[in-house]
Formats: structure tokens, C-alpha cells, sequence
């Protein structure tokens, strides 16, 4: 299979996915804050996954806050209104 | 959360601005929509609060992103199917992601046989669940997209926690 690969195709080379991991790392709050150059690409996948995750149950918390926020305010109400101004 | 040091074309200041205004934008339009609401509408109103976060991410980003695309194209369907009352999406999204296929030139194995160098299949394929659009993506492609996913994610994450913050105080 990987003969197949790098006859026409560009072959993807080890160090653009040791670039684009390390970049990754930096965006995961958990190993940002390690001095270490870089950690197991495995290592950085799996927090990559946890992230995404606990990221996508946060929109769904915070959907469900906002929903039974806007619920609560009043058409007609002062707070309505700065709201609107917001968008304005 | 500290915006990321590198110099990148989505300047986080800007798309959270950006990704703000939109919000915004899309909360209002629901809140006209629905202006009577009971308790049997909750649930609903909370999934159209989550879509208009996720359409508001992907609209911000337009079709820059394979990840953003996906997640129009998604809700394009939805409208269109909700419309004509069609229950059933998935035999369309298979056609998609079949057109898709072809559209990039990628025709490394399909997700369920992916095994890399570094034998990452299983952390791979995950990812590929939880990022939109990247099923057919090779490995520096799903990298990419996902670091740009993760970073919109965030900064929308961060907007709707403002908001919330704000509403509650007002």
C-alpha cells in the first residue's frame, strides 16, 4: 500500500506530521504548559479527542444556559433592549 | 483562555469578534421566531441555541475549511429536508460524502482499515468521528483541519460564555 502512495502522490513526509502535531500540542490546554519539546504524537491525538469532546459538551451546557436565559427575558423588558443594541 | 502566540490567518481577536457578531445575529433571529414559550419548548429552543453556535462557527469560517463546509452543507440539508418532511438523511450524506471523495484526490484507505506508521488507527479514527468533514482526509489534512476546529471551537466556546455571563447579570 504505501509502495502505491509515493508513485504519483506526494508522500506525506514524517516531519510535516511532526509540525502539525507539535502545533497541535500547542492548542491543547493540557500540554501546552509542558516545557518538554514535544509530546508521543499518541499522546497528543488522544488529548486532541478528550478536547474535542469536553469542548463539544461545553457548546451543549452552554446552549442549554443561554436557551433558559433567553426564555427568561421578557420581549418588552430593558434587558431585551440592550440586547438589542448589541446586535445593532 | 490566552490566544495562541503563532502567527496564523484566523487572528483570534478578530474571529472572536467576528464569531460574536454572528452569534448574536442567529440568537436574535431565534428569538424573534419564538417569542411564546412554554416548557415543552425548552428542548427545543436549546437545539436551535447549539445549531446557531455551530452555524455561526461555520459561516464565520465560510468554505475556507473542509470542517466548516461539512457543517454547512449539514445544515443546508436539514433546512431542505425539514421542509419536504423527509425523515431519513443518511442516504444523502453518503452521496456527499461520496462526491467528496472525489472532489479531493485522496484515495488512501477508508477510515475503518486506517492504520499509520506510528500505529495511531484507533486514535485516528476518533478523531475523525468528532471532526466534521475529515473522514476521507489524509493524516496532515485531518491534523490541520482539526488544530483549525479546535481553535474556532475554543474562541466560540469562549463567546457563548460571555454571553452567558452577560444575560445572567443583566
Amino acid at each position: 500500500m504505501s509502495s502505491r502512495r509515493s508513485r504519483g502522490i506526494p508522500r506525506i513526509t514524517d516531519e510535516q506530521i511532526i509540525e502539525l502535531v507539535s502545533k497541535l500540542q500547542q492548542l491543547l490546554p493540557e500540554l501546552r504548559n509542558r516545557r518538554s519539546n514535544k509530546a508521543s504524537a499518541s499522546k497528543v491525538l488522544q488529548e486532541t479527542c478528550n478536547y474535542v469532546r469536553s469542548l463539544h459538551k461545553e457548546v451543549d451546557d452552554l446552549s442549554d444556559r443561554l436557551s433558559r436565559l433567553l426564555s427568561t427575558i421578557d420581549d418588552d423588558s430593558p434587558q431585551a433592549s440592550i440586547i438589542r443594541s448589541l446586535i445593532n | 483562555m490566552s490566544p495562541p502566540q503563532q502567527p496564523s490567518s484566523t487572528n483570534p481577536n478578530s474571529l472572536k469578534i467576528r464569531l460574536t457578531h454572528r452569534f448574536l445575529h442567529n440568537l436574535n433571529n431565534l428569538n424573534k421566531k419564538r417569542s411564546n414559550l412554554d416548557n415543552t419548548q425548552i428542548h427545543q429552543r436549546y437545539n436551535r441555541v447549539k445549531l446557531a453556535a455551530y452555524a455561526s462557527m461555520a459561516h464565520v469560517v465560510g468554505s475556507r475549511r473542509a470542517w466548516s463546509r461539512a457543517i454547512l452543507w449539514k445544515i443546508r440539508n436539514r433546512k431542505v429536508s425539514t421542509r419536504h418532511k423527509r425523515v431519513d438523511h443518511k442516504p444523502t450524506n453518503h452521496h456527499h460524502a461520496r462526491s467528496i471523495k472525489r472532489r479531493t484526490t485522496n484515495h488512501s484507505n477508508p477510515k475503518r482499515e486506517y492504520v499509520d506508521p506510528n500505529g495511531n488507527s484507533g486514535q485516528e479514527v476518533k478523531l475523525r468521528k468528532l471532526v466534521p468533514g475529515v473522514e476521507t482526509m489524509d493524516a496532515c489534512g485531518l491534523l490541520d483541519e482539526t488544530a483549525d476546529y479546535i481553535k474556532c471551537l475554543a474562541t466560540q466556546v469562549e463567546v457563548m460564555r460571555n454571553l452567558v455571563d452577560l444575560f445572567s447579570t443583566i
